[in-house]
Formats: C-alpha cells, sequence, structure tokens
C-alpha cells in the first residue's frame, strides 16, 4: 500500500510560522499573553478615570495610581509581604491539586457505574450547594489548624466541580471507541488506563481552571475569618488602617497569580494534549 | 461445499438467535435461525438488505454480545471462552477509522499488541512493519488529525493486522471512503490479505466488494439468516460478464429475503 498524493495530510505543521519582519510583529509577540491594542484600551480609559479621581477625592477612597504601584513594588521586594502572597498561593495549587488527586477517581468511579452514580451525586450535589461562608464558619469550629481549616474549605468547593467535570467526560466518550477497545479483548483496567484516562484528560484541565477561579475567590474568605499569614490577612490588617493603596495593590497582584497560574495550566495543557489539533494551532 | 468446509472449520455458527428490546418495549429481531461456516483460510463475504444484523453477527463473533440461542464456535470453542483467552486473535475493521486521537499512528497500530501484553520495544517494531507495509512508514508519529480519511482508514486497517489474528472481521471497511479512495484499498488490501494466513469474514453494501475480495458470498435476509450462499471463480471480478451474472443473482437473491420475512 502508499500513501498517494491525494490523500496527502492535512497542513498541520507544528513549526511553520509566519515569517514576518520584526517591524511588523504584533504587539502579542512581545507578551507571555496575547495582547491588542483592542484589548488594552479599556484598562488605559479605566486607569485614566482612576487618575482624574484621584485628584478630588481623599487618599483612602480613591488613591493615586503612583501609590497602588508602589505598594505594588514594596510588596514585591519586601519578604515578609511577598510570603504572605505566596503562602495563598501555595495554598491555591495545593487545593487544585488535592481537588484533582480527591475527583477524578469518583468521577471516574461515578461515569462508569450507574450505582456508584445514584449512590456519591446527592452527597456531591449536597456539599455543591453549602455556600462557602458556611464552611468557613464550620471549619473554624471544627479544626484548630489553620492549614487544616483552608484546605478543608477549598477541597469542599473545588472537587465537585472536578468529579462533575471528569464525570461528564467519561460519559461522553464515544461509545463506538469503547467497542473498538474491547474488540482487541481489553480488560476493565486496560478500558480505564488506555481510553477513559487518556479521554478525561482534558476534562481534568476544564476543572483545574474552573477551580481556580473558583478557589482564588474563597481563599481570601477563608484567610480573613480564620488564618494569622496569607493575602486575607493582609488584606485584614489594610481595611483596618483603610489603606486603599495597599488593598488595591493585593488586588492587582492576585489578579497577576491568577494569570500565571491559567497560563502554567495552558502550559501543561499543550504538553499533554499536544495531539489536539487546535492545541497544536496555538502553540 | 458446507458441509465439507465444516470439519475444518475456522467459524461456526450454528442456529444463532438475538432479539433486541427497543426503548418502546417492543422485541426486535436481529439474527434469527443463522447457520453457516468458515472455513480457515478462507475470504467469505456476507451482504444483505440494512438492518439484516450483520454488525451484531460480527458482535457476536467477537464475544461483545451473547446469543439468546444457538452457538458461535472459533476453531470448535465456543466464542465468549475463545476471546476471553485468545486476545487479539479476532481483530475487526470498522467502518470508521476509529482511531484514538491522543495516540500517534505507530501506537495506534499497536494498540492490540499493548493489550495483548506485548513488550514496547517489540509492538512498536512491529507497528512500524505494518506502516510501512500499508505505505505511511513517513507518518509514524503523525497523530489521528494530521492524517486524511484514507491514510487513517490504512492505520485502521494495520492496526486489524498487527496482533496477527486468525480472523479479521471487515465491516463495511471501505464504504466511508470516496469511491476512487476505496477502490484503490480495497485493491491494496487484497494484495495485502493474500500474503497472510488469515480468515476473513467481509461485511459489506457493495456487491462488487464482495466479488472482488471473497471466495464465498452469503446472502443475508432480515433479520439475518442465510438465503443464499454463491461461489465466486476465481478472477471473477477481472471478467465484467461474470461480475454481472453474480451480481444479478444476488439482488435477486436479497429480494428474495426480503420478500419472505
Amino acid at each position: 500500500m502508499s500513501a498517494e498524493p491525494s490523500e496527502s495530510a492535512t497542513p498541520a505543521t507544528p513549526g511553520a510560522r509566519s515569517t514576518c519582519s520584526v517591524g511588523r510583529r504584533k504587539l502579542s509577540q512581545f507578551f507571555p499573553v496575547p495582547l491588542s491594542w483592542k484589548s488594552i484600551l479599556p484598562f488605559v480609559a479605566l486607569a485614566a478615570g482612576w487618575e482624574i479621581a484621584s485628584f478630588f477625592s481623599p487618599r483612602y477612597l480613591f488613591p493615586g495610581l503612583g501609590a497602588i504601584l508602589t505598594d505594588v513594588w514594596h510588596i514585591l521586594t519586601t519578604w515578609d509581604l511577598l510570603y504572605q502572597g505566596l503562602v495563598t498561593w501555595g495554598r491555591l495549587i495545593c487545593a487544585v491539586i488535592a481537588s484533582l488527586i480527591l475527583g477524578i477517581p469518583i468521577g471516574l468511579t461515578m461515569g462508569m457505574s450507574t450505582q456508584a452514580d445514584e449512590f456519591v451525586r446527592p452527597i456531591v450535589k449536597f456539599i455543591m450547594g453549602v455556600p462557602a461562608l458556611n464552611w468557613v464558619i464550620i471549619v473554624i469550629i471544627w479544626f484548630q489548624n489553620t492549614e487544616l481549616r483552608i484546605g478543608f474549605v477549598l477541597l469542599m468547593l473545588c472537587t465537585p466541580i472536578t468529579i462533575f467535570c471528569i464525570y461528564d467526560g467519561v460519559r461522553s466518550i464515544d461509545r463506538k471507541l469503547i467497542d473498538m477497545v474491547s474488540s482487541f479483548g481489553a480488560s476493565g483496567i486496560q478500558h480505564v488506563r488506555l481510553l477513559l484516562w487518556p479521554y478525561v484528560k482534558t476534562f481534568a484541565f476544564t476543572a483545574a481552571k474552573l477551580n481556580i477561579a473558583n478557589a482564588i475567590r474563597t481563599v481570601i474568605v477563608a484567610e480573613l475569618v480564620g488564618a494569622s499569614a496569607g493575602i486575607g490577612k493582609e488584606l485584614d490588617l489594610a481595611k483596618n488602617v483603610f489603606d486603599m493603596a495597599m488593598v488595591l495593590a493585593w488586588t492587582l497582584i492576585m489578579v497577576g497569580m491568577l494569570l500565571v497560574m491559567a497560563k502554567g495550566i495552558e502550559g501543561a495543557e499543550r504538553v499533554v494534549l499536544r495531539w489536539r489539533s487546535e492545541t497544536r494551532a496555538r502553540a | 461445499m458446507a458441509d465439507s468446509l465444516s470439519s475444518i472449520a475456522k467459524i461456526r455458527v450454528r442456529e444463532a438467535y438475538k432479539s433486541f428490546r427497543q426503548a418502546n418495549g417492543n422485541e426486535v429481531e436481529a439474527i434469527k435461525g443463522l447457520s453457516f461456516t468458515v472455513a480457515a483460510n478462507e475470504y467469505v463475504a456476507i451482504v444483505g438488505p440494512t438492518g439484516a444484523g450483520k454488525s451484531v453477527l460480527l458482535d457476536c463473533i467477537l464475544g461483545l454480545k451473547s446469543l439468546d440461542e444457538g452457538s458461535i464456535q472459533i476453531n470448535g470453542r465456543e466464542v465468549a471462552h475463545y476471546a476471553q483467552v485468545n486476545k487479539g486473535r479476532i481483530t475487526r475493521i470498522f467502518q470508521e477509522d476509529r482511531l484514538l486521537p491522543w495516540l500517534s499512528a505507530t501506537d495506534n497500530v499497536a494498540l492490540g499488541l499493548q493489550i495483548q501484553g506485548v513488550a514496547v520495544q517489540e509492538r512498536r517494531e512491529r507497528a512500524a512493519q505494518w506502516l510501512e507495509a500499508v505505505g505511511l512508514s513517513n507518518f509514524c508519529n503523525a497523530f489521528p488529525s494530521e492524517l486524511s480519511g484514507g491514510m487513517r482508514q490504512r492505520v485502521n486497517i494495520a492496526r486489524a493486522f498487527a496482533p496477527n489474528p486468525e480472523v479479521i472481521l471487515l465491516d463495511e471497511a471501505f464504504s466511508a471512503l470516496d469511491e476512487i479512495t476505496a477502490a484503490r484499498l480495497r485493491g491494496e488490501f487484497r494484495d495485502l490479505a493474500h500474503q497472510q494466513r488469515m480468515t476473513f469474514l467481509i461485511v459489506t453494501h457493495s456487491i462488487e466488494e464482495a466479488i472482488f475480495l471473497a471466495g464465498r458470498i452469503l446472502v443475508f435476509g432480515a433479520p439475518a439468516r442465510l438465503v443464499r450462499e454463491i461461489t465466486v471463480p476465481v478472477n471473477a471480478a477481472a471478467d465484467r460478464l461474470k461480475v454481472d451474472q453474480i451480481r444479478d443473482e444476488v439482488r435477486a437473491a436479497i429480494a428474495d429475503g426480503v420478500r419472505t420475512k
């Protein structure tokens, strides 16, 4: 057999790039995140509006951009403050990883077994229905250890999302692929290893991305109420002295943290899911 | 002929019955009293109307579905037991390629070998040999999304051959391709198949494909039962008159089968 010219491969050439000159490079080529003037312009307008407002308002309401950026620099260059940010970041990463470790096997089991689905689903739905603040109050009564308190809250909020993402992944597998693997006499374990797990990886990445956005909102609330370290505690201190510049500086740093984590996941996604044509096109 | 073959039958289907219950509660018969044999190294085609239970029969031969009544034996052993013990000894070429999108062409071809427990190095070597045999040696590391429809079907064919099976089941293997690619692949498949000592059971809607690939055609009625058995003379596909004669015979048999439900 020979692959004839009419059957040539689709032009998927990962290494191929347009050879435009340096002078005509787009803005996005200089930044790790895709940027364009259209996406920057609203932020420029917002910053300008803020700066104008700062001229006519007290510092505790609208601090100037210079004061906010000075505080950002102060946080990034002062170890004690930077450490607080890293503590929060570490908690977020641990929570997302733990929710994947816990949620993936549960989601897989629910997807494969109707009985397991029927048993676990009501519990997961119940957990999803509990507001984050309720969990914070519950863990303050339950646990003495701060890390345990925050970890538990984050796990309760992130794991159900992972479970349902993985469950949906398992349920969406093409029946024909299952039949194909079965036709070679694959065992149950081989089905999971060769078909289910590679297939649901995509859904695990989706879960991780959703969980980061979810966890970053919750971790601050948990830290604000029950932690002696972290950004939540720093925000509490800034609130007590009406230091709006510091609050906004921490806010900017948190948004930065979110973007860095999302970018990290996208990078991992590009490596792990390199078989997807859209992943190759983005790379 | 069937009697002489039955003593050395590779596949023996005896008084098989299979039915399904639909969502509305109606019982639908897929296989109704089907009996036939296929000898070792024989090429047998199955043709019949849509809904004749041909694909269900292939599922039963692979041990993926069980019969309500009757038996299917491979090498004299009940198929459920045979498929369990002999992984990859019966393989199937599907209508759609059904490649795993996250595996390279090599790893897709090696899938059956991996399930059999063949060591990594050996299965990669054997997969590479089969990719070369189907003309894709330059695409070993390509993912399915980087291959054309014809190329993917070649990988599908190589995947079925790679575990060195005793029986290969073709389930309308060329019907999803355009006519030119299908004709070319059919010819190349026949050349490849003749180099192996394997038994082929070919389910197809194309009477020309059945004449081209098989030595014997089993005409099914709906639900699946044997209506007629037609022997295809050697090189019949090259003789236009012969092809027309067999085609008319098969068409008449299919019409008979539909009439006498």
